[in-house]
């Protein structure tokens, strides 16, 4: 394999359960991750779509080295995660950068906006002390803030200029990857709209991978050119945005997809109930409770992901497009 | 810059205490309080150790301003001695169990697992005694003594420091925050100088405030009975205990330093309030 080729981060095969103390016959087991594979390659933008529940920021939380797998392996660089932060957890740290989808949170309320930004330069010292100031008003600049804001608290601002400050700390550290939880959930349609557009000029502009997590599909297909659908702690989908938007292979992405509201159809809800409890999931295909093209076999085994039009992986027996090449 | 934020930080913080009107008085009336301790000996009229006895007992007048006790004392004389003594032991003893019990609270809400146990028993202990009987206990074996009473009471506020710091610490330790520095790659002293500690020092500041008027009092109620600075030192604790057996022919021998001492506690109360008020994120606009 030669450099350029190996993904930044490769999951392989990896679970991920946590013992809950409840219920009268002993401790009970919660599968968060369940054989989730995926690869994320230098220079792309991958989200990862699904419901509440789905997984999605247990994984992140795993890219980022918070939790470790029960089982499979992160690789980062095709070196596993784990011995990466054992050797250089600072050269990670700075490589690797993250947005919390609670912004205010994530920063010192006792700080101001710039310490805030300038930490991440200090700490790995990646720029001269007095240079600081001046490159948090460049930071700030780029994301559309004005230079005042330096001196402020991160109480004294909106929760959309939280966004961008957290956004031009991550930038501070000067990454090769950004993941971002939810970051523009909970904003209003019109900030949301320009934080959008900040995130796509800057990964275009400074080559960055960017990892998405979000349950609307809407702001993934605006942001990424990959998406991965995940399904209580599986992903059941994977592919180019275009062509999963195109035509979903999955019940539950044409479900998901379906279920986003437009302004030229009404509003349908094709997906019935609730996401089952990962604590107990069903035989055979974890969605078959929910899917609308349930068939006898789904409740007896397990889709593997296979192969569809050679760029997508899909976890279905019964696929609604496209040819299945052998797994 | 950090220095001169952190600079603006304190300026905000004391501004905020002195928007409050019964804030403002506490500082004023303590502020009195110090500076009549600082210069004793130039306000003072007399020896306060003098002894004459046939002055004593006299009413307030000319002479003696506020009066003589039963040894001829200057009651003035020694009120302003005696501030000091109050005020050294008040704040000595707060300082000395503030760095104590923050050290130990720290360490017990960062290190977790059987430290935190070990170290949270030990606590428990302390804090099993109500802090004058502690002090008294201290005293007993170790004798009277100025010093010997700052120690005493320092080790009775050494466990509600290290109690809240803890809880505090494991408040501040789960935030997003502290796990973003960790992210981020921040040291992990820096991440406990910064991170940690800066979000918890507004609670051991009031905490701080409050202690040193229970101190204070806890200082002249064990003068009081008699474990604490030996006469004939000037003490407001021991002027009071003297004074109580010619409350009725002489009532300002033990009134005077009583009132003088009610108004310093009351002062530090309010004192305290505006520190808290100040300090606290969820109070209107302050920070």
């Amino acid at each position: 394999m030669n450099e350029s080729t190996v993904p930044v981060f490769s999951v392989l095969d990896v679970e991920k359960r946590f013992l809950l103390r409840k219920g009268r016959g002993g401790p009970v087991e919660l599968r968060a991750l369940d054989g989730v594979r995926l690869d994320i390659e230098a220079g792309s933008s991958v989200a990862l779509v699904g419901e509440s529940g789905s997984g999605k920021s247990t994984l992140v939380r795993m890219l980022l080295g918070l939790d470790r797998p029960g089982e499979g392996r992160v690789l980062y660089d095709g070196i596993d995660l784990q011995q990466v932060l054992a050797r250089d957890r600072s050269r990670f740290a700075r490589e690797v950068a993250f947005v919390y989808q609670d912004a205010r949170g994530s920063m010192n309320p006792r700080f101001t906006i710039g310490e805030i930004i300038g930490e991440p330069m200090r700490v790995h010292r990646l720029h001269p002390a007095q240079d600081i100031p001046r490159r948090v008003a460049l930071l700030l600049e780029r994301v559309g803030l004005p230079a005042s804001v330096a001196v402020r608290y991160p109480h004294q601002l909106s929760g959309g200029q939280v966004r961008r400050v957290a956004v031009a700390r991550a930038l501070a550290q000067e990454p090769r990857v950004i993941m971002a939880d939810e970051a523009v959930a909970g904003l209003d349609v019109s900030v949301q709209a320009s934080l959008l557009n900040l995130l796509r000029e800057l990964v275009a502009e400074l080559k960055v991978t960017l990892v998405f997590v979000t349950h609307d599909l809407g702001v993934a297909s605006y942001l990424c050119n990959r998406i991965a659908v995940m399904y209580l702690g599986r992903i059941l989908e994977t592919g180019p945005v275009d062509s999963i938007l195109q035509g979903p292979a999955h019940p539950y992405t044409r479900g998901l997809l379906e279920s986003f509201p437009r302004f030229d159809r009404p509003l349908r809800a094709p997906l019935r109930g609730e996401i089952p409890s990962p604590v107990d999931l069903p035989a055979g295909c974890r969605f078959a409770s929910r899917c609308p093209c349930v068939q006898p076999q789904c409740t007896e085994a397990d889709p593997v992901a296979r192969a569809l039009d050679g760029r997508r992986l899909v976890a279905c027996l019964f696929p609604l497009s496209g040819e299945v090449a052998a797994a | 810059m950090p220095m001169a934020t952190r600079r603006s930080a304190l300026a905000e913080g004391w501004s905020a205490v002195w928007a409050q009107r019964s804030a403002r008085w506490g500082m004023g009336i303590v502020l009195a309080y110090v500076l009549a301790a600082l210069f004793a000996p130039w306000l003072a009229t007399h020896d306060p150790v003098h002894q004459a006895v046939e002055a004593s007992m006299q009413p307030p007048s000319a002479a003696h301003w506020l009066g003589t006790d039963s040894f001829g004392q200057d009651i003035y004389s020694r009120l302003l001695y005696g501030a000091r003594l109050a005020l050294a032991i008040g704040f000595g003893s707060v300082l000395l169990g503030m760095v104590a019990g923050v050290a130990l609270g720290l360490l017990a809400g960062l290190a977790g697992g059987r430290t935190e146990w070990a170290i949270m028993r030990v606590v428990d202990g302390l804090l099993a005694f109500p802090e004058l009987i502690l002090a008294m206990a201290f005293l007993a074996v170790l004798g009277p003594g100025v010093d010997n009473l700052v120690y005493a009471l320092a080790l009775s506020f050494v466990g509600p420091f290290a109690r809240t710091v803890r809880s505090d610490v494991l408040q501040v330790r789960a935030q997003p925050y502290v796990e973003a520095a960790r992210l981020m790659g921040v040291p992990m002293r820096e991440i406990v100088v910064r991170h940690v500690l800066l979000n918890v020092a507004p609670g051991i500041v009031v905490q701080a405030g409050i202690r040193v008027s229970i101190a204070i009092l806890l200082e002249s109620g064990l003068s009081f009975l008699g474990v604490g600075v030996a006469p004939p030192t000037p003490d407001w604790g021991l002027m009071i205990a003297e004074g109580r057996a010619f409350i009725t022919m002489a009532p300002w021998i033990a009134g005077i330093p009583g009132v003088a001492l009610a108004i310093l506690l009351v002062a530090l109360n309010l004192l305290a309030d505006g520190l808290r008020d100040a300090l606290d994120p969820r109070s209107g606009e302050a920070r």
